[in-house]
């Protein structure tokens, strides 16, 4: 009989490390001298199947002759996290979990020559069990299979190492599920075996679930892999939820230490410094440069257009003196040369450029005073009787009138606009001064007013449109159309035309043959579009108001004008963005989350938590009595990746003492390695004997699978 | 490749001697492959558990029953107890504060908090 040497097990193996970057793969070679050489030896293949602490941790030991070889294989693959409810049904991972195995272990042969172990979940379904037979005999040409349950193997090293009973419960917490398996005798009672859907892959997505709707402009930093790290280092179960909460909701201090804080990296904006005195004084003097530059060039401009004007009047007073030499019946021809036609051309031209010139000198309009003086010269016939005036004096005297008259109207024009001038700006002192009283108010009031403006505008604007869109759809002639007479004054012209109408009668329409019938048009307001106006005048109000409202308003944006029904979107408060923003806090969510596997109910799944679970598995027990329900929770070991939470311990002891009659022995213990237990486990398991062959493979068929039950003690 | 892939070691040559069939023969380059894996209610139909006698544990039947205890209901965005229910949404809240923000949340928003607590509206 062959025996399998002792086991060494494989030292310092390298688990998932929360702050490891790289997983890639981690061989350690161990030539341990003591494992004695025992001829020939068998070389076989424990792989553990099952996912594990969110990952799949491939664990092939291989006992050959002198080396001892331990791989540990952590492969972060992604994909791998859709084995659901732990039954492999997706076997290309299979394939590959398989071929980067053998691969590491430098199989040369044809073929893998050595007995695999695969562990499975409870109660695999046959097909399951037989693809995964299919698989290794006619991919791999292995040579037998034998399947065992990973929790089991894990309860029954430490049931060898101390830890746990003959008799106990097995806790086991993987990656999608969790089960619950009694021992008695130190086999696995499956029929009492219970089974909830809910694992350390449901709590990791919880937390990412949460944390990305909490912080949704950090959503590209909450990834998978980073969730997992924080749900490892940070999460815990809390011993009674409700009390847990109410302290953080209270506030209290105890629920402020257990914040934890995760600061994203970030870079602050370079802080600007105040531009320092030099700077200032700088920038002072180059504008001051550039208002000298633009003086002087105003001036030259000026004192060019000066010298002009100067050169043009000289020209025109030469040219008067000229005139004066020449004798009246050469003037046409003498001044045809110059382009004047007559003398008094030439002296409003004269009178042009001086009053040109002294504008040039002086900047300052004082022309309409000078008018004025002028003016009341020219006026002196008006005071003259007609009677008393030629005929040429008539003529200018209503000339006279005229102008006088325009300026007049002029001047009082003038006068109302520098009235208005005043009245606004007392209205507006008026206006500040209310600002100031009472600020809020008077934003209340001023929202107000916008807000009405804005709808009455609007219901304009839509009744307008709608009104087009009807005539358009309606197809009908320009003009009035049947759904267009939406204001006062067209209805009223319509209601006119009509009465004068149907005065008519007599079937026939002789509106119009009478001159008086068109009296009625007088009657219509002008314009049509009377409501233009008003609307014009809506619009400036609509218009000052808004600028108003954003003068004062930080907050305030106006509506747009395309649709009513577009949310306001307020402006975003471009205040610098602080390191606070950049942090993501952790408190509730620390011991919410591994709470589902105490409450699946809070994430909608419709099934018993872990500690009920104990109690429907004691309950389920075929044979009772003997008190072997005592023994049972007497030795309970926690194992499993997902165990792995602090706390966890006491609140499985608390929610099974609620369940089990007064003072009963309850003991919970963690397995000494949760998470690679089941490996050493199935490594000590001599299976060897209990193989399905390929021999059987041929003949019995996968079907014979359903029978094949592994036996665990030895 | 880069250098940390090739020291990770995770990959594979393609041609692996104890392998009866490569996968490079199986799915030639260029050919899509149209996995289809079975469901799990599919595979567990096929099992024909119902030929067996109950009392044998299959994977159906160790599944655990629903709770007996009543859920205690909690705040769907602080994790608090909830005695309110937002009627609009169907959410749970704990205080006002948080009906004030619940109120302002964009309707993708709502349905991943529902989607949570597995009440999301879904639409086939």
């Amino acid at each position: 009989m062959q025996r399998n040497p002792p086991l060494i097990p494989p030292s310092e193996k390298r688990r998932f490390d929360p702050l490891d970057r790289n997983p890639g793969m981690y061989f350690k070679q161990e030539r341990d001298l003591s494992v004695h050489a025992i001829a020939p030896m068998m070389g076989v293949f424990v792989v553990g199947n099952e996912s594990i602490a969110d990952e799949v941790e491939f664990q092939v030991d291989v006992i050959q002759q002198t080396k001892l070889e331990a791989i540990d294989i952590s492969s972060n693959l992604a994909f791998l996290r859709e084995h659901f409810s732990s039954a492999l049904r997706r076997f290309c991972f299979a394939v590959y979990s398989h071929d980067f195995i053998f691969s590491m272990l430098n199989l040369r042969a044809e073929q893998v020559d050595h007995p695999i172990l695969i562990t499975e979940c409870v109660c695999n379904p046959v097909q399951s069990r037989s693809k995964l037979a299919e698989l290794l005999f006619e991919g791999y040409g292995v040579p037998s299979v034998a399947f065992g349950v990973d929790a089991v193997f894990s309860y029954k090293y430490n049931q060898q190492i101390g830890v746990c009973d003959k008799d106990g419960l097995a806790v086991w917490s993987g990656l999608n599920t969790s089960h619950i398996i009694p021992f008695v005798n130190g086999e696995p009672v499956f029929e009492a075996c219970c089974r909830t859907n809910i694992g350390g892959y449901h709590v990791t997505d919880y937390l990412k679930q949460l944390l990305s709707l909490k912080y949704p402009n950090h959503m590209s930093n909450i990834t998978w892999e980073k969730v997992e790290d924080l749900k490892m280092e940070h999460c815990y179960v809390a011993l009674d939820y409700a009390s847990e909460v109410r302290l953080f909701q209270k506030g209290a201090k105890e629920a402020e230490e257990k914040n934890r804080c995760w600061q994203l990296p970030w870079i602050p904006p370079p802080a600007e410094e105040p531009p320092s005195e030099e700077e200032i004084a700088r920038k002072a003097a180059i504008k001051e440069k550039q208002g000298q530059r633009l003086r002087e060039m105003a001036a030259a401009k000026r004192s060019s257009r000066i010298t002009e004007l100067e050169n043009e009047l000289q020209g025109l007073e030469f040219l008067l003196h000229q005139l004066e030499n020449v004798q009246e019946n050469d003037v046409p021809s003498f001044l045809s040369e110059t382009g004047y036609i007559s003398k008094l051309e030439i002296e409003s031209a004269v009178v042009r450029v001086t009053q040109s010139l002294k504008k040039a000198k002086r900047e300052q309009v004082e022309i309409e005073e000078k008018m004025d003086p002028s003016m009341t010269e020219k006026y002196t016939l008006i005071n003259i009787p007609d009677n008393m005036l030629s005929p040429e004096q008539l003529k200018e005297k209503r000339k006279q009138l005229f102008i006088k008259t325009t300026s007049e109207g002029r001047q009082r024009a003038k006068q109302k606009r520098f009235e208005e001038e005043l009245d606004r700006e007392r209205q507006n002192e008026l206006d500040e001064k209310k600002r100031l009283e009472n600020p809020e108010l008077y934003l209340e009031q001023l929202h107000a007013k916008h807000r009405e403006l804005s709808e009455k505008f609007e219901q304009r604007k839509r009744l307008k449109v709608n009104g087009t869109h009807t005539n358009e759809s309606h197809n009908s002639s320009g003009g009035v159309g049947c759904g267009e007479r939406l204001n006062a004054a067209q209805k009223e012209r319509m209601r006119l035309l009509t009465t004068a109408a149907f005065d008519r009668g007599k079937g026939e329409d002789t509106l119009g043959t009478r001159d008086e019938d068109w009296q009625l048009y007088k009657l219509m307001s002008k314009d049509i579009d009377d409501d233009d106006e008003g609307q014009d005048e809506d619009e400036a109000e609509l218009a000052r108001v808004t600028s108003r409202l954003q003068d004062i308003d930080p907050t305030f944006v106006a509506k747009s004008e395309i649709g009513p029904f577009q949310t306001i979107v307020e402006i975003p408060r471009f205040r610098p963005l602080t390191k606070e923003d950049f942090q993501i806090i952790l408190g509730v969510e620390r011991f919410r989350c591994p709470e589902i596997l105490f409450q699946p109910n809070m994430i909608g799944i419709d099934q018993a938590g872990m500690d009920e679970m104990a109690g429907i598995s004691i309950r389920r027990l075929p044979l009772k009595g003997n008190s072997v329900e005592e023994r049972i929770t007497n030795s309970i070991l926690m194992t499993g990746g997902s165990c792995l939470f602090p706390g966890m311990g006491e609140r499985l002891e608390a929610g099974i003492r609620k369940i089990r009659p007064f003072e009963s022995p309850i003991r919970v213990v963690r397995a000494s390695d949760p998470v690679l237990d089941a490996w050493r486990g199935a490594a000590a398991v001599p299976f060897s004997e209990q193989t399905f062959s390929r021999q059987d493979y041929y003949e019995k068929g996968e079907d014979w699978l359903r029978r094949y039950n592994l036996r665990y003690t030895f | 490749m880069e250098a940390e892939v090739i020291k990770a070691n995770i990959l594979l040559p393609t041609h692996l001697s104890f392998k009866r069939m490569q996968m490079s023969d199986k799915y030639p380059k260029g050919y899509a492959r149209g996995r289809h894996w079975k469901h799990l209610k599919q595979i567990l139909q096929a099992e024909n558990y119902q030929n067996f006698p109950p009392t044998d544990p299959n994977y159906v039947n160790i599944e655990s029953p629903p709770s007996m205890y009543p859920s205690k209901k909690f705040c769907d965005i602080t994790g608090f107890e909830a005695p309110y229910v937002d009627p609009r949404t169907t959410l749970r809240y704990a205080n006002a504060n948080v009906f004030k923000s619940i109120r302002s949340f964009p309707n993708e928003h709502v349905q991943r908090y529902l989607s949570l607590r597995n009440a999301a509206v879904v639409l086939k």
